[in-house]
């Protein structure tokens, strides 16, 4: 069994990889991690963002965390290079480290669109927590805020912005908002809702140039019409963190390629979270996901396996939830499958909304919108993940679901989802509490 | 550990289950606050309550991002509340559909089988909810297909 | 709009909330105007809630102060625009209490043109006041059908003409429908074809089963177009001002229903020992008062009829109301005959005697159909029973002519009944002149026809049993101001300093019985809770209510609560002519039984003399009717005093 692991990336994954290895080896380990930043957690930083949580409790794991779970720790450090003949790594100071079986975990960083200005003063990002401290040192009641990008994570920020008390205004360059995560139908609901909610949104407006003018920014469209702000946050994608890895023989396609325990090309070397191309629970296809469930199951996965397990890798739901003005809008598994049959419901008026698609006689996606004060009266957001998850044969439930669509729960109890599910786990075996892993003596 | 074993065929679908949980863990009634929920069957002539089975996976509790929810001493997954900073990611993680969240409080809740003494099976008055030391099981399962069959016929 | 009397307490709306709102309370009426479309929220305060309560407390209030004609010397009648509709529910509904779902109906009913209390129950009051508010009054009238959809603070008139015809159960489908939502999540209270079409006994009915089913209320909603009122499960928390001790009086009272001899069987068969255990007393009403013989009823075997076996012969199951542990409410799927499958509500006790022994049909399985027919239909299976019953009678004895009625219809035809229920919730026919309700059809016809009718010269028509050997409730019922009875036998007469037993035939004794138990009944029907799980010591119910707000509820203020509530419905009831001349039986009503175990007692001979004693009893005034000046004064009603006597007072 190996003896030396070294992971790369203190993020979701890593962390996750780490916990693992020492909840589930037989004897001590060594563990070395490497990470560009301490280990935090990205989707919390929203949290931060609206100063509803302190800094630390972004955090993931203390220096003494790490010490009591015996890890050895350089942080603030990249990994510039990968040996994987040799078996090491190379650190930006130079230092190298050998491993017997390594992880990826680098993650993905924001990509900002390629427009003059785009790099000047008062744009930003927020994907790292350096980048959340430079916006939240900006945001002012009463501030304007331009957000370029209206998609998954320009909206998980969207609340924090306005909580602060700024104005906002949301700029999206394709002909609707929130492209990845819900369908046209849903889109539009969200869209009057942010109108009635006083956030503008222009769709298919091309941002030609950013200028600073007098200490304020000045966005420039294409088609014209000027917004004068001062914040822009550029929300326009991201993407993985492996430019470090060129020249490697670990085969990198949308990501890192791995086959169904997460191992990568080269054998002693695994893959886990936004820089793994793994399988897709649905489709069973390879997909990168870029979410945080998704990493957490690969790195829970990998740490077993790096600890002597042989678990394999069923895939992993997308799955999304943003809440935009009391408004939750959830969506599961395939919802974008345009082969699948769909059947869907809106009440506008409230605003609902649910969509559910089949693939034969299982549900293999879901769309649920609603208020907040309405969405938790009942158990229809878990309930359509355990259906879409479960792959529950339906029958004659597919029919009364696509009459009535927020009638989930008899569907979901006479399936007998619960008895697909209760034996299912992520590990083969019932999970631990996180203050259970286990420490050095 | 013990369980809520759940008695469908004995519930009349009154609620008091839900009032005793919302009350036992909120000090209010207001059953939406309440993590076990009663549910109709067959139209309205048939009612279950229906709440977290403590699944082994435990899917709320790995999916937290900040390790905000932890497992009690009974052996319920158990939401910590300074820890939870409201991001619902729980919520779409459990795929039972029993992780709730409160708009009012913005963090998550869920059955904690009230440390051991639960409420809602004290408040029943029929026995449809005992505390019991077996394992998890499906308790809806057979009596909901049972009890939808007309519903279903109907639905073609 | 609303013309108060000069006389009239302050306005029950006041906006200080000085004193801390009293815990039970969600804190807000929701007023409701068909007119104007409008809704709005109102506010009550601590001092009123203390002095109203709630359910009739609340609606007998809000019936006197707005209800008056403009002018303030008479009432309006039941169709006016300025008739209201209160929905009222009361302090402990939506607690742990058993069965508070609690409903109360008060209005001027289209039955009796005078004020109404009538409760039901189901998940309306837990509802609405999860939705922040206590009790809702409509008032005015509106052109086209709506209905009222409450869900928090959104409140809107919503266009109904796509439930137009539908009945009870089709429009709570329909509007699950509409809403998403299932089973108590969403509460409606409907009315069927029969209150579209202002059939005088036009019920409401919600929640499949649970029924308001007094004077006509649902011909109220009728003619203001109000075709449902549709709840949900709102998110707005409910306080208890001692929690722990809100738990603890209702153990005490699940206590008492369990173990108490005289609430045990109802509290494990609901009302259906009624049928046996009345038929013993000859109380159980047979062939529209013809006969007190079960066995005068074709196929009719008694024993089957015993609550387990009739319980037993359906595929049942269990539909309580708010956090009740009653064996009660079922729903019950029929397992034979030609309704085999069908969903039913599991009949009350005067289901069974209104859609069975009253019309002579003994049919189980046909018979718990009819009745969920009625309730579907809205139409009060009392009023039913009696209506269906004489036209039996009558076309036995060719009062009614089958050309008069279009089809001949015998003792114990169940098919031929609900055609008859169609025809008269539609007003098809002759059914056009059965829905004016016994009383105003008998009069219609005159004659031998009318002789043979149950009613109440007011209008009014008594509950599902024979009061020819009940003579309690008969007294009870015609002096009423609420077009049903009044009092009610509570389990512990006692309590309340009322003998444990009389003699039920001296009339003397009844009177004094009656107006000795003055109070309760309208006491309880303020408080959200269901008339049976208050079937316990006054004291326990008494004591939920003080945990639940915070005040120190004797039984003697709730006698006296309940008495003054009873007062200010009479004086209303007064303003709409209901004078002490109306407080007689019809001649069938007031009849001598010919057989069975009340054979030859005689009401009638000793009425006049029962009349005596209980005006004296209750400090009215027996030739006016009204309550003598003392007893308002006593009652702390001093300020009806004026409007009642004058300068006299
Ligand atoms: C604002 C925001 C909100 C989000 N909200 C949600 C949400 O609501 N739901 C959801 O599912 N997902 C959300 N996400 C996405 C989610 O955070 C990511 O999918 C998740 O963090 C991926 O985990 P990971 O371990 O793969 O990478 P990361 O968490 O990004 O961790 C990567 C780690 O690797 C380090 N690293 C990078 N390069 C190197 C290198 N060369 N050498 C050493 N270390 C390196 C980084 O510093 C970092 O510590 C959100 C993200 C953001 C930014
Ligand atoms: S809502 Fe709270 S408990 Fe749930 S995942 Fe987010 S932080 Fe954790
Ligand atoms: S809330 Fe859901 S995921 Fe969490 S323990 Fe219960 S069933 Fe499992
Ligand atoms: S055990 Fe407690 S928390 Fe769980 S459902 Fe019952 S009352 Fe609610």
């Amino acid at each position: 069994m190996a003896a030396r692991h070294l992971v790369i990336g203190g993020g979701t994954a890593g962390m996750n990889a780490i916990r693992t290895i020492r909840e589930e080896e037989s004897e001590r380990s060594s563990i070395t991690l490497v990470s560009a930043e301490r280990p935090y957690s990205r989707m919390v930083l929203p949290y931060y963002l609206d100063r509803s949580i302190a800094e630390s409790h972004v955090f993931t794991a203390t220096g003494k965390v790490l010490a009591d779970w015996g890890v050895t720790a350089h942080l603030g450090k990249r990994v510039t290079a990968l040996d994987t003949s040799a078996s090491a790594c190379t650190l930006d100071d130079g230092t190298t480290i050998p491993y017997d079986d390594c992880l990826i975990a680098t993650g993905s960083s924001a990509v900002r669109a390629p427009v003059p200005g785009a790099d000047g003063r008062g744009v930003h990002s927020f994907w790292t927590l350096d980048e959340a401290r430079g916006v939240i040192a900006q945001i002012q009641p009463g501030s304007h805020v331009v957000m370029v990008g209206a998609g998954f994570i320009a909206f998980t920020i969207l609340n924090s912005i306005l909580s602060l008390g700024a104005k906002l205004t949301i700029v999206e360059i394709a002909p609707r908002i929130l492209p990845r995560m819900i369908d046209d139908t849903g889109a539009a609901l969200v869209q009057a809702w942010l109108k009635e909610h006083g956030v503008a949104v222009r769709t298919g407006a091309k941002v030609a140039r950013i200028e600073d003018v007098k200490g304020r920014r000045r966005l420039k469209f294409a088609a014209g019409g000027d917004l004068v702000c001062d914040v822009v946050i550029m929300a326009t994608g991201i993407k993985t963190n492996l430019e470090w890895l060129k020249g490697s023989p670990v085969k990198v396609n949308q990501g890192i390629v791995v086959d169904e325990y997460l191992r990568s090309s080269v054998p002693n070397v695994y893959a886990a979270g936004d820089v793994a191309e793994g399988r897709d629970l649905i489709s069973q296809k390879a997909a990168v996901h870029a979410i945080e469930p998704t990493a957490q199951e690969h790195g829970r996965i990998v740490g077993a396996n790096m600890a002597g397990k042989n678990v394999r890798y069923r895939g992993s739901l997308i799955i999304n939830i943003v809440e935009v003005c009391h408004l939750d809008v959830a969506s599961f598994g395939a919802w974008d499958d345009t082969g699948a049959e769909a059947a869907s419901s809106v009440k506008a008026d409230r605003p609902a909304y649910r969509k559910l698609l089949w693939r034969g006689d299982r549900l293999t996606g879901a769309i649920i919108l609603g208020r907040s004060s309405d969405i938790w009266t009942v158990n229809d957001v878990g309930m359509l993940k355990g259906l879409v998850q479960s792959g529950v044969s339906l029958g004659r439930w597919k029919a009364y679901l696509k009459k009535n669509p927020f009638d989930v729960k008899p569907a979901f109890i006479a399936a007998k989802t619960t008895s697909t599910l209760l034996p299912e786990t992520v590990l083969g075996r019932p999970s631990k509490a996180p203050g259970e892993t286990p420490v050095a003596v | 550990m013990s369980v809520l074993k759940l008695h469908p065929e004995k519930c009349t679908g009154c609620l008091r289950c839900e009032l005793a949980c919302s009350y036992m863990q909120t000090g209010e009634y207001q059953p939406a606050k309440s993590v076990i929920r009663v549910s109709p069957f067959e139209g309205h002539t048939s009612y279950a309550p229906y709440t977290c089975p403590q699944c082994a996976e435990g899917w709320c509790m790995t999916a937290c991002p900040v390790g905000a929810i932890t497992i009690n001493a009974v052996g319920a997954k158990d939401v910590l509340d300074d820890k939870c900073v409201g991001c619902k990611l729980c919520t779409i993680a459990c795929p039972y559909g029993t992780m709730f969240y409160d708009p009012a409080t913005r963090k998550a809740f869920k059955c904690n089988l009230c440390g051991g003494a639960p409420a809602c099976a004290e408040a029943c008055p029929t026995a449809a909810i005992t505390y019991e030391d077996v394992a998890t099981a499906d308790w809806l399962g057979d009596f909901a297909v049972e009890r939808t069959a007309r519903v279903l016929a109907e639905a073609r | 709009m609303t013309p108060a009397t000069s006389t009239a307490p302050a306005k029950p709306t006041t906006k200080s909330a000085a004193t801390a709102r009293p815990g039970g309370y969600a804190g807000n009426l929701l007023r409701v105007d068909l007119t104007r479309r409008t809704c709005r929220a109102e506010p009550w305060s601590p001092e009123t809630m203390r002095e109203l309560i709630g359910g009739v407390g609340l609606g007998a209030m809000i019936l006197y102060r707005e209800t008056a004609t403009r002018d303030g010397k008479g009432n309006v009648s039941w169709d006016h625009p300025d008739n209201r509709l209160v929905l009222a529910t009361g302090p402990l509904a939506g607690l742990p209490v058993w069965g508070t779902g609690g409903l109360t109906v008060c209005t001027i009913g289209a039955g009796t043109n005078g004020p109404t209390s009538t409760q039901a129950n189901g998940f309306f009051g837990t509802n609405l006041k999860y939705c922040g508010y206590d009790a809702i009054i409509v008032q005015g009238q509106s052109k086209d059908w709506l209905y009222l959809y409450i869900n928090d603070d959104v409140v809107e008139l919503r266009d109904a003409r796509s439930l137009v015809g539908l009945d009870t159960w089709e429009t709570q489908g329909a509007l699950y429908k509409e809403t998403g939502l299932a089973g108590h999540q969403l509460s409606v209270y409907s009315i069927g074809p029969a209150g579209e079409n202002l059939v005088r006994f036009a019920a409401i009915q919600g929640d499949y089963g649970h029924v308001a089913s007094k004077n006509g209320c649902g011909a109220v909603m009728g003619k203001k177009r109000l075709k449902a009122v549709a709840i949900v499960k709102g998110t707005k928390s409910l306080r208890a001002a001692d929690p722990r001790g809100v738990v603890q009086a209702a153990d005490e009272i699940a206590h008492d229903l369990r173990t108490d001899a005289s609430a045990r069987s109802l509290y494990e068969y609901g009302t259906l020992p009624g049928v046996v255990n009345l038929s013993k007393m000859g109380a159980l009403p047979i062939k529209n008062y013809t006969t007190n013989l079960t066995s005068n009823v074709a196929g009719a075997d008694l024993s089957v009829w015993e609550a387990p076996k009739l319980r037993e012969n359906f595929d049942h199951r269990g539909h309580q109301c708010n956090a009740c542990g009653m064996h009660h409410c079922h729903m019950s799927v029929i397992r034979h005959g030609d309704q085999k499958g069908k969903i039913v509500d599991e009949p009350e006790y005067e289901g069974w005697s209104g859609c069975g022994w009253a019309i002579g049909a003994a049919d189980r399985d046909s018979v718990a159909w009819l009745n969920t027919e009625c309730d579907r239909a809205c139409v009060d299976v009392n009023e039913w029973g009696w209506l269906c019953g004489w036209v039996m009678e009558c076309q036995e004895k060719g009062y009614i002519t089958r050309e008069q009625l279009g089809f001949e219809l015998k003792w114990g035809d169940v098919k031929g009944a609900h055609r008859l229920l169609q025809m008269v919730s539609r007003r098809e026919g002759f059914g056009n002149v059965l829905a004016e309700g016994v009383k105003r059809a008998a009069e219609k016809l005159g004659g031998p026809a009318k002789e043979c009718a149950i009613y109440i010269e007011k209008g009014a028509t008594p509950r599902g049993h024979d009061h020819r050997s009940r003579w309690e409730e008969m007294l009870d019922t015609c002096t009423s101001s609420t077009a049903t009875m009044e009092t009610g036998n509570p389990v512990h007469p006692t309590e309340i300093g009322q003998p444990a037993r009389i003699n039920p035939f001296d009339g003397e004794q009844v009177a004094k019985y009656v107006a000795g138990l003055r109070g309760r009944r309208s006491f309880e029907d303020s408080l959200g809770i269901c008339i049976f799980t208050s079937r316990t010591r006054l004291e326990h119910v008494c004591r939920a209510l003080s945990a639940a707000t915070g005040w120190a509820f004797t039984v003697d203020e709730a006698l006296r609560f309940g008495k003054r509530t009873a007062v200010i419905n009479r004086a209303t009831a007064l303003r709409c002519g209901h004078t002490g001349a109306m407080e007689y039986p019809s001649t069938r009503y007031g009849s001598t039984p010919v057989d069975g175990p009340a054979k030859g007692q005689a009401i009638r001979a000793q009425w006049e003399k029962m009349l005596d004693t209980w005006y004296s009893e209750v400090g009215f005034d027996r030739k006016t009717g009204k309550p003598l000046p003392k007893t308002l004064k006593d009652l702390g009603l001093d300020w009806l005093s004026k409007s009642l006597w004058g300068n006299k007072a």
